[in-house]
């Protein structure tokens, strides 16, 4: 019934050894791939199919105190195309058949012709866009790649699409831009164009809350289609987004500041100017213009030394608005108030063998500490200043935050220079640091001066970030308390000085705000031409605050060198249209009570 | 809990019993059927099986054109959102407010008038604005609205982009056809009111 073999253990034998074999060298393939050859092959595999994608982070926004968006990330694109592929011959495109609408017939389109439908999307002519492919090809005949255009708006990149050109591939480039315009461009501060390393201003020294960091994700794709297979996608990083970072600036104020000063700036030939408007409670900063302003939009269509924030950076001898200061010293100390008398010339000779002189000729007058700030006399000043050691008032220039950075960090802030300590001042120093000469301070310190003044003798810090949020939450710059610098007493007589200054200065009614009080100071500074002398140009300025029965705003102007009105009136009528924008701005209710009469002389 | 010892009942005998009586059947009856039902289920299994597996794979495969689609028209859309933002942003900026407002005539009053509605009383000096309008707009440059109509230059219903000029900013060699295609028609665009 059943056929058996004669050998059956043969058989048995024979397959076996067959198996055996045949295992054996499946095993050694194995091996060979899953172990020995495993990674090479694994990279050949992923590198055949699936294709590392860049899955950009968005770099945060800045925006302002009321979230107007003042830098913000937008996608731009490169465009580049294949020299080689270009040079294999025209390409073929579908055209709706003239004979018979419905239908489509294929054309061929020559290079010539492609390259000028691409180079009037792009901006170039035909010519030029032949021209990268043929410079590409001279390089390296086997060039499959070449730029023909960096940064291109959507709309450009939607038209290059609609071209559909087999050797034109465009790439993402994450772009910043500002929406604004100058508007705060100094501040802001710009990025490199091709990498997006912040170069300025808060884009350099907030990157830590701004920064993005780009991810990546591989997927494979179907071959024909570029279609995502399912469930093959790996993510290698996660993209994440920087945080946004909130300032104390008010954009529609910031233009609107920068609009007056440089307005001014043309109008009496200056070099620059920068306007400060700081809060007198708070010691936010809610506008600080610098021009000439940088659009950050284009930053090269803007001089190198223009494209920074000057009100930070650039320290200059702050002249008579420096007076006010030694004022509040003096009667911080117990050793004057409003009504102290002296009698100064225009010319002060003291023991010391300095020699003081008034910028304008008068004799033997009976001043009030009042009348000194009014006429800005250097001898009065002088005479009251040396009622104070020198040591005292260094320690009081200092609680005041003069010879350091303020704290906003701004990249590329100076301290200021106080002439190095009292034990450097030579005799002529001790006298002219009284006076705001000899000794130097940035457009931040003085309006911090004032803030100081302003608030009843208490400093604010100085703070141009509200704060950052990311998407771990929120993080708020701390609120401080502010330090004492000077009695409220001090303060508060200082600023009834300041106001008879606004009142019966000799710009009275250039810088006349209706409605409110006002207490504000001139200075007409010499700058030091770098070399132990001093340049013929002023520096002019203004600082004062407003309501003076109840101060909100701080408001201090620099004009550099203005060629045409070489006098603290260059800035007056700034420092009237500003801060009258920032009480309406702000809604400020006009003073009631008149200011309180001090006498000037006596 | 109170399931368990339920389940735990031996079962009953009576299936002992019934093994006691099982006899051999004959080969014949029980072999010859079976085995072609079986063979045909298990076949039909099989073939049931990678049909489905097929059916799904190609759901699978059918949906991920579908997304593919989907996330296409998703990306044009994001792409058309960026470029209407980008309007609203540059018509919004100071710089083409002000522009606008001094090209209609309208000049800033710098004197605050306010009128306390508690007693009615008014404070501050009311006085007229001087009346000339200044142009302002080069001294604040924005690169982003070189070009751009203001309002007293467009057509009604025309709302500015920049898409309508060439040189625009922030694209170093590159620039806007001077007829700038409509955005792609995708399903489900953002709808976009005509604003007159």
């Amino acid at each position: 019934m059943n056929r058996t073999s004669r050998y059956p253990m043969r058989r048995i034998l024979v397959f076996a050894v067959v198996m055996v074999v045949l295992v054996g060298v499946f095993i050694v393939k194995l091996v060979d791939v899953q172990i020995v050859r495993a990674s090479e092959l694994n990279v050949q595999a992923q590198d055949a199919r699936s294709v590392p994608v860049t899955v950009y982070g968005a770099r945060g926004d800045i925006v302002d105190a009321g979230g107007q968006v003042l830098a913000d990330t937008v996608m731009r694109y490169d465009i580049a195309l294949s020299p080689k592929q270009a040079m294999k011959g025209p390409v073929t495109r579908e055209q709706p058949d003239p004979a018979d609408p419905d239908k489509t017939i294929e054309v061929e389109v020559p290079l010539e012709q492609i390259a000028a439908e691409l180079g009037a999307v792009i901006g170039l002519t035909g010519d030029q866009v032949q021209g990268i492919i043929a410079a590409a090809l001279a390089d390296n005949a086997d060039s499959d790649f070449a730029f023909v255009a960096k940064l291109v708006d959507t709309a450009t990149y939607e038209a290059v699409k609609a071209l559909d050109i087999p050797w034109v591939v465009p790439y993402e480039h994450p772009s910043r831009r500002y929406p604004n315009g100058a508007v705060g461009g100094n501040l802001l501060g710009f990025l490199r164009d091709d990498d997006g390393e912040p170069l300025a201003g808060l884009e350099l020294s907030e990157n830590d809350c701004l920064a993005s960091e780009d991810g990546e994700v591989t997927y494979l794709h179907s071959l024909k289609d570029w279609v995502r297979i399912p469930g093959t996608e790996v993510v290698h990083k996660e993209a994440h987004d920087g945080g946004t970072l909130r300032l104390t600036i008010d954009a529609d104020l910031q233009f609107f500041v920068q609009r007056i000063a440089e307005e001014q700036r043309r109008a009496v030939g200056a070099d620059w100017a920068t306007v400060t408007v700081m809060e007198a409670k708070t010691g936010r900063l809610l506008a600080v213009a610098d021009v000439p302003t940088i659009d950050p939009n284009d930053p090269a269509a803007t001089a190198e030394g223009d494209r920074g924030s000057r009100t930070f950076t650039a320290p200059f001898e702050p002249g008579s608005t420096f007076k006010a200061l030694t004022a509040a010293s003096v009667i911080n100390a117990g050793k004057g108030d409003p009504l102290s008398r002296i009698t100064a010339d225009y010319r002060y000779l003291p023991p010391n063998g300095a020699n003081i002189n008034d910028s304008f000729f008068h004799g033997p007058t009976p001043y009030t500490l009042t009348g000194v700030l009014i006429d800005s006399s250097n001898t009065g000043m002088s005479m009251f200043g040396e009622r104070l050691t020198d040591q005292q008032r260094y320690d009081d220039m200092l609680k005041f935050g003069l010879g350091e950075r303020t704290e906003v960090g701004f990249s590329g802030e100076e301290p200021g220079d106080l002439h190095g300590s009292p034990g450097e001042w030579d005799n002529q120093t001790k006298y002219a640091t009284m006076f705001g000469q000899g000794l130097t301070t940035t457009a931040v310190q003085i309006a911090s001066v004032y803030q100081t003044l302003a608030n009843g003798g208490v400093r604010m810090p100085v703070s141009l970030v509200d704060g950052c949020s990311t998407a771990d939450g929120e993080t708020t710059k701390s609120v401080s308390e502010g330090s004492r610098v000077v009695s409220e007493k001090a303060a508060d007589e200082t600023t009834a000085m300041l106001e008879r200054v606004y009142l019966e200065g000799w710009l009275a009614d250039k810088w006349e705000i209706p409605g409110y009080r006002v207490a504000a100071k001139t200075g007409t500074a010499q700058v030091p031409d770098g070399q132990g002398g001093y340049l013929s140009g002023y520096l002019v300025s203004v600082s004062g605050f407003a309501p003076a029965d109840d101060p909100e705003f701080v408001v201090s102007v620099s004009i550099m060198n203005p060629v045409k009105m070489n006098s603290s009136a260059a800035s007056a009528p700034v420092f009237q249209e500003v801060m009258s924008q920032v009480l309406k701005k702000y809604r400020t209710v006009p003073s009631g009570a008149p200011a309180p009469e001090l006498p000037a002389t006596w | 809990m109170s399931a368990l010892p339920a389940q735990s009942i031996p079962a009953p005998r009576r299936a002992i019993d019934r093994l006691r009586i099982l006899r051999p059947a004959s080969e014949v009856a029980r072999r010859a059927k079976p085995r072609l039902a079986y063979a045909i289920i298990a076949v039909a299994g099989v073939a049931m099986i990678i049909v489905a597996q097929m059916l799904l794979s190609i759901a699978v495969t059918q949906g991920a054109y579908e997304v593919d689609a989907y996330q296409i028209a998703q990306s044009k859309l994001a792409r058309q959102e960026q470029q209407l933002r980008e309007d609203l942003d540059r018509v919004q900026s100071p710089q083409y407010l002000a522009a606008n407002a001094e090209a209609l005539g309208m000049v800033p009053n710098a004197d605050p008038v306010y009128l306390r509605l508690s007693d009615g009383a008014v404070l501050g000096q009311p006085s007229a604005a001087d009346g000339v309008a200044r142009s302002t707009a080069p001294l604040v440059p924005n690169a982003l609205i070189d070009g751009v109509p203001l309002v007293t230059e467009q057509q009604t219903g025309e709302t500015p982009r920049q898409g309508n000029t060439p040189g625009a900013a922030g694209n170093a060699g590159g620039a806007i056809p001077a007829h700038a295609p409509a955005p792609p028609p995708v399903d489900g665009a953002l709808p976009t009111p005509a604003t007159h």
